[in-house]
C-alpha cells in the first residue's frame, strides 16, 4: 500500500513537531511505501535538514509555508471573475454574512457544521457547504490558471473582504474591521491557502497514493482535502494536539476583527477536514472532545494513544524492590505550570507525618521563565526545610534535592523513577502527561493532580487529587508511603496498563489496522493503463465494482439453516418448476 | 467568572474562552462544580453572559519605519560625489579631464546604487533584478549630452566629441544632472514621509474608500514637495555653475524618475518600466530622425523635431517626452498608490 504522509512543520525536518512519532510509524510499517509531503514552517527549519529516512520512504516533496513565489501570472478577465466569486463566497462565510453562524456553533443543533442548508446563488445551489465550495473553487482556479498568490495579495481580495465584512448579517466583530485588519486577514489567508498553489495533486503526486495520512490537523490536512477532491484519495487525519485550540491560544493580541475572521476560517477548515476524512484519530479524550465539538462524526473518531518506547524502563519495571521506600520523585521540565510550589508545601505536610521522607525533583528548567521559577523553588525549599543530619557528627543534607538527568547520580530517566517509591505530579495544566506514563512503565505508583489527560492515562492505577490542593496531595502520598503492599499492587497494575495501552507497538498496530480499514472501505478505482497509455479494458475484474453486501446471507448458506422466506426459492427448486432447468 | 473577565471580554467566540479556560487548568470536573456538562458549555454561558458593549479601543498606530541615519547619509552621497566630479571636470584639462569624467561617472553610479539599495527607495523584494537601470541611465545621459547633440545635428554636426565644457561645439549641460544627483536626498526623505504617513492613515481609516481619499492629497503633497526641492536645487546649481537653468526638462525628468521609483518600491514595477522604455525610445527616435533625414529622400523625417527645436529650443524634446511620461505615471500612481494593498506591511521574513 502506498501512503501519502502529509506534515506541516514536522517530519522529516530535524526540528519538526512529532517527528519521533512519524519516524516510528514509518519504520514500523516497513511493508508499506510512504510518500512524504512536508510543508516547512521557516527558513531556519529548512536549513537544519532532515532526519535520516528509512528505505520505504519512496519520495519526499517539500514546500515552504513561510514564503511564496509569486508566479507572476496575471489572471485574465474570466479567471479574475471566478476568483472574485470564490473568494467573495469564502469571505462571506467567514464574516458570517451568509446568515449562518461559524461552524462550531451549529453542531449542537444541526449535527454537522456543513449543514447550513441555505440556498446560495448560481452554481452552488445544490451544494450545502459554501465554504468547501469556495475552497475547492479557489483550488481549481489555482490548478488551471495559477496566479492565486498574486490574486490573494491583490486589491481585489482586500476589497472583496471589505464588502463581505460590511454586508448585512456580518458578525459584530467583523463589521468593525479597519483597513489594517483587512490587510492582516488577507495576508494570513494568503499564507494559509498556499497549499492550494502546489503541484502535488497530479497523477504522479498525491494522485498515485492509496491513502493520505495528515499527521496534524489544520494546514497539513489541506493538501489531503485537495487530493481527495481532485483524485478521490481517502484521507486520515491524526491529531495529537488540536490545531484549532492551538490557534486560539497562539493568536496574539490581534484586533477582534482579525481574530474573529481567522477563527472562523480555522474552525471551518477543521470542520471540513473532519467531515471529509474517513477516520479522525486523536491522542486522548480531550483532543477527541474538541474534535467532536468541531463537528467530527462520532463514528469516525478513534483514540490512538501515543506510544512510548518501553525498553529503557523494562529492567526497572521488573524489579520493583530497588525503590527507596521513603522517597518521592517528581520528573519533568521545570516551569510555572507544573506548580512545584504546591508540591513543596505538600511535602512539608508529609514531613510532619513521615519525618524520614525525601523528595527528589528531577528536571531541567524550560526557558528563562523556567530558570527563574527553579531558583524560586530552590529558595522556598531552603526556607521550608533546613538542612538536617543523622547525628551530631554527620554532614547535613536537605531533604529536597534538585537534580538533572545525565549526572553521575542519575545516568538515565529510568534511574530517576527507580529511586523513588512514589512518583508525584503536581501540574495545574497538562496535556498528555508523558512522565506519568514513564513512571507507569517503571511500575511505580503515582499521585497526580486531576488535569488534562491524567485520569485517562492513570485509569485506576494511581491516586488522583484536585489541582492546587497541597493538603490532598499530602494525604494521598502519606497513605501510599504507609502501605507498601498497596504500592506494589498499584505499581504492578500501572505497568500492566502502560504496556497494554502506551507502547509504540500498539500505536503502530492501531494505525496499521486503520489504514487497512480505510482502504477496504474506500478503495480508489483507477483506470489501468497499458504501455501505450490507453485504458486497458477488463484489467479490473467486473466483480470488483459490484456493490454487494458481503455480510448478507448468501443463498448457499441459507439452504442449510435459513428458515422462512429465505429458504423458499431453493426448496422450490426441487419441485417441478414452470420453466426450470429441466 | 470574575477571574476570567478579561478573557471573556476579548473573546470572539465561545471556543476561544474554552481554550483559554483549559489553558488555566479548568477541566470538566471543575465545570461540573458550576453545574455544566463540560468546559464548552461553561464557556458558552460565560460568552453569553459577559457584556461586550464597550467600544473596542482604537488600535495603536503601528510603529512607523524610523528614519535611520545610515540611509539618510547614503542618500547624500550621490550629490556630494557628483559635485566633486563636476568640480574636477571644470578644474582639469585634456586627458586628465577625460579620466576625471570617467571616474566621476563611475563613482556617482555606484553611489546611486548604494543609496537605492536601502532606505525608503529600496525595492521590497531584492530577488527580482531591477529592470529599469538601463533606461534610467539613458535618460540621464540624454540630459547630459542630448541637447548639445541635437543642436549640433540640426546644424549639420556634430564635428567633434564633447570637450566637457558648456561652450564647446558639443556642450555639456551639467546643471540638470547635478541637480538630480543632489535631489536624491529629498527624494528619499519625501518618500519616507509618504510611507510613514500612509501607514498612519492605514491604521486610522475605517474603509478602503476613506483610505484612498486620505492618501490622494498625501501623494500630491509629496510630489509637489519633491518638485519644489528639485527646483530650489536646480536654481542653486545654475547660479553656482553659471549656466541657464533648464527648468522644464529637469523638473519633468526628475518627476518621472521619482514617480517611477515610488511605484517600484510599492511593488508596481511593470508600468514604470514600460513608461521609461517609451520615453527613452522617444528621445532616441528624435535623434535618429534628425540623422536619418540626411539620407536622400528622407528630409521630411526631421521636420517635426526641427520645428520643435527652432521654436522652443533643444530642451523641448526631452521636456515634452518626460512631461508626458511623468503625467501618465502620476495618473497611474493616483490609482495604484491609493490602494490599501500597496501599503500592506511587509511580511515578517522568518
Amino acid at each position: 500500500m502506498r501512503i501519502g504522509l502529509l506534515t506541516e512543520g514536522g517530519y522529516p525536518y530535524v526540528s519538526g513537531d512529532a517527528r519521533l512519532w512519524c519516524d516510528r510509524l514509518v519504520r514500523g510499517l516497513g511493508q508499506h511505501e510512504f510518500d512524504v509531503h512536508a510543508l516547512s514552517r521557516s527558513r531556519h527549519q529548512e536549513d537544519e535538514g532532515w532526519i535520516p529516512l528509512p528505505p520505504n520512504v519512496r519520495r519526499v516533496r517539500t514546500a515552504p509555508m513561510w514564503t511564496a513565489e509569486d508566479d507572476e501570472v496575471v489572471l485574465g478577465r474570466r479567471a479574475r471573475r471566478r476568483f472574485t466569486e470564490c473568494f467573495g463566497e469564502l469571505a462571506a462565510v467567514l464574516s458570517g454574512a451568509s446568515g449562518g453562524a461559524p461552524a462550531v456553533f451549529q453542531r449542537s443543533s444541526a449535527g454537522t457544521p456543513g449543514a447550513a442548508k441555505r440556498p446560495s446563488e448560481g452554481a452552488s445551489t445544490h451544494e450545502a457547504d459554501r465554504f468547501a465550495n469556495a475552497l475547492y473553487g479557489l483550488a481549481e482556479l489555482a490548478r488551471e490558471a495559477g496566479g492565486l498568490v498574486g490574486a490573494l495579495r491583490s486589491e481585489t481580495a482586500v476589497r472583496t473582504l471589505e464588502r463581505a465584512c460590511r454586508a448585512p448579517g456580518a458578525h459584530r466583530a467583523a463589521r468593525e474591521a479597519r483597513v489594517s485588519d483587512l490587510l492582516a486577514v488577507a495576508a494570513h489567508l494568503e499564507r494559509a491557502l498556499r497549499p492550494l498553489s502546489l503541484d502535488w495533486y497530479e497523477d504522479d503526486g498525491l494522485g498515485a497514493v492509496d491513502l493520505c495520512h495528515a499527521a496534524s490537523g489544520g494546514p497539513a490536512a489541506l493538501p489531503g482535502l485537495l487530493a481527495r477532491h481532485f483524485t478521490g484519495v481517502p484521507l486520515l487525519v491524526s491529531e495529537y494536539g488540536v490545531r484549532l485550540r492551538t490557534h486560539y491560544l497562539t493568536a496574539p493580541d490581534a484586533p477582534p476583527a482579525v481574530r474573529s475572521l481567522l477563527a472562523a476560517f480555522h474552525g471551518r477548515l477543521a470542520a471540513e477536514a473532519y467531515s471529509r476524512a474517513e477516520v479522525v484519530t486523536s491522542g486522548n479524550t480531550h483532543a477527541r472532545r474538541w474534535q467532536e465539538r468541531c463537528g467530527a462524526d462520532r463514528e469516525k473518531l478513534r483514540t490512538v494513544y501515543p506510544g512510548m518506547d518501553a525498553r529503557p524502563f523494562a529492567e526497572v519495571g521488573e524489579s520493583p524492590e530497588c525503590a527507596d521506600p521513603d522517597t518521592l520523585v517528581w520528573v519533568g521540565r521545570v516551569e510555572p505550570a507544573k506548580d512545584l510550589v504546591s508540591l513543596l508545601h505538600a511535602f512539608a505536610e508529609i514531613r510532619k507525618r513521615q519525618p524520614k521522607t525525601r523528595l527528589r525533583i528531577v528536571g531541567a528548567p524550560a526557558g528563562s521563565e523556567g530558570t527563574a521559577y527553579l531558583g524560586h523553588c530552590r529558595t522556598l525549599a531552603a526556607q521550608l526545610f533546613p538542612d538536617e543530619a543523622d547525628g551530631p557528627h554527620a554532614t547535613g543534607d536537605n531533604p529536597v534535592s534538585f537534580e538533572e538527568i545525565g549526572g553521575p547520580e542519575l545516568p538515565s530517566l529510568a534511574d530517576a523513577y527507580a529511586s523513588g517509591a512514589v512518583t508525584v505530579l503536581s501540574s495545574v495544566v497538562e496535556g498528555f502527561p508523558i512522565s506519568l506514563v514513564e513512571a507507569m512503565l517503571c511500575g511505580r505508583v503515582t499521585v497526580s493532580t486531576d488535569v488534562g489527560a491524567v485520569v485517562e492515562v492513570i485509569g485506576g492505577t494511581g491516586l488522583v487529587v484536585p489541582p492546587r490542593n497541597p493538603r490532598a496531595l499530602a494525604e494521598a502520598c502519606v497513605a501510599l508511603l504507609r502501605d507498601p503492599a498497596r504500592r506494589a499492587r498499584l505499581g504492578a497494575a500501572a505497568r500492566a496498563r502502560a504496556l497494554e495501552l502506551f507502547t509504540v507497538e500498539q500505536n503502530i498496530e492501531a494505525f496499521h489496522s486503520i489504514y487497512l480499514e480505510i482502504v477496504s472501505r474506500a478503495p480508489i478505482r483507477r483506470v489501468v493503463l497499458d504501455e501505450a497509455g490507453a485504458p486497458l479494458p477488463f484489467a479490473v475484474p467486473a466483480e470488483a465494482h459490484v456493490p454487494i453486501r458481503w455480510a448478507a446471507p448468501s443463498p448457499s448458506l441459507v439452504v442449510r439453516g435459513g428458515p422462512g422466506w429465505a429458504t423458499a426459492r431453493p426448496v422450490r427448486a426441487t419441485t417441478p418448476a414452470p420453466e426450470g432447468a429441466r | 467568572m470574575h477571574r476570567h473577565q478579561e478573557l471573556c471580554e476579548r473573546a470572539v467566540d465561545p471556543l476561544e474562552i474554552a481554550a483559554g479556560l483549559e489553558a488555566h487548568g479548568i477541566t470538566d470536573r471543575t465545570a461540573a462544580r458550576f453545574r455544566h456538562r463540560d468546559v464548552f458549555s461553561l464557556a458558552e454561558e460565560m460568552y453569553a453572559r459577559v457584556s461586550r458593549d464597550g467600544d473596542a479601543p482604537t488600535p495603536e498606530a503601528p510603529a512607523a519605519p524610523r528614519a535611520r541615519t545610515d540611509w539618510a547619509l547614503l542618500t547624500l552621497l550621490p550629490g556630494t560625489l557628483c559635485t566633486a566630479a563636476v568640480a574636477a571636470v571644470h578644474l582639469t584639462h585634456g586627458r586628465s579631464r577625460l579620466f576625471a569624467a570617467a571616474a566621476g561617472t563611475l563613482a556617482v553610479a555606484l553611489a546611486f546604487r548604494a543609496a537605492l539599495h536601502r532606505g525608503p527607495l529600496s525595492r521590497p523584494d531584492r530577488t527580482v533584478p531591477g529592470r529599469s537601470t538601463t533606461r534610467t541611465s539613458w535618460l540621464v545621459a540624454y540630459a547630459l549630452l542630448g541637447n548639445g547633440l541635437l543642436d549640433g545635428a540640426i546644424a549639420g554636426g556634430p564635428d567633434s566629441l564633447p570637450t566637457g565644457t558648456a561652450d564647446g561645439p558639443w556642450p555639456l549641460t551639467t546643471t540638470p544632472v547635478l541637480a538630480l544627483a543632489l535631489a536624491c536626498a529629498p527624494a528619499a526623505w519625501t518618500a519616507h514621509l509618504f510611507t510613514a504617513r500612509a501607514r498612519r492613515k492605514l491604521a486610522a481609516s475605517r474603509g478602503l474608500e476613506d483610505f484612498a481619499a486620505a492618501v490622494r492629497p498625501l501623494l500630491f503633497g509629496t510630489f509637489v514637495l519633491f518638485l519644489g526641492a528639485l527646483a530650489a536645487l536646480l536654481t542653486l546649481c545654475a547660479a553656482v555653475l553659471d549656466e541657464p537653468a533648464a527648468y522644464a526638462e529637469t523638473l519633468t525628468l526628475g518627476a518621472l524618475l521619482f514617480l517611477a521609483r515610488l511605484l517600484t518600491t510599492h511593488g508596481f514595477a511593470y508600468a514604470p518600466a514600460v513608461v521609461l522604455t517609451a520615453t527613452a525610445t522617444l528621445q532616441a527616435a528624435a535623434l535618429a530622425a534628425v540623422f536619418t533625414s540626411r539620407l536622400p529622400g528622407c528630409g521630411f523625417l526631421a521636420t517635426p523635431v526641427e520645428t520643435l527645436v527652432t521654436t522652443w529650443g533643444a530642451g523641448s524634446v526631452p521636456a515634452l517626452a518626460c512631461g508626458t511620461a511623468a503625467l501618465a505615471l502620476l495618473v497611474h500612481a493616483t490609482r495604484k498608490l491609493t490602494r490599501a494593498s500597496a501599503h500592506a506591511p511587509p511580511e515578517p521574513s522568518r
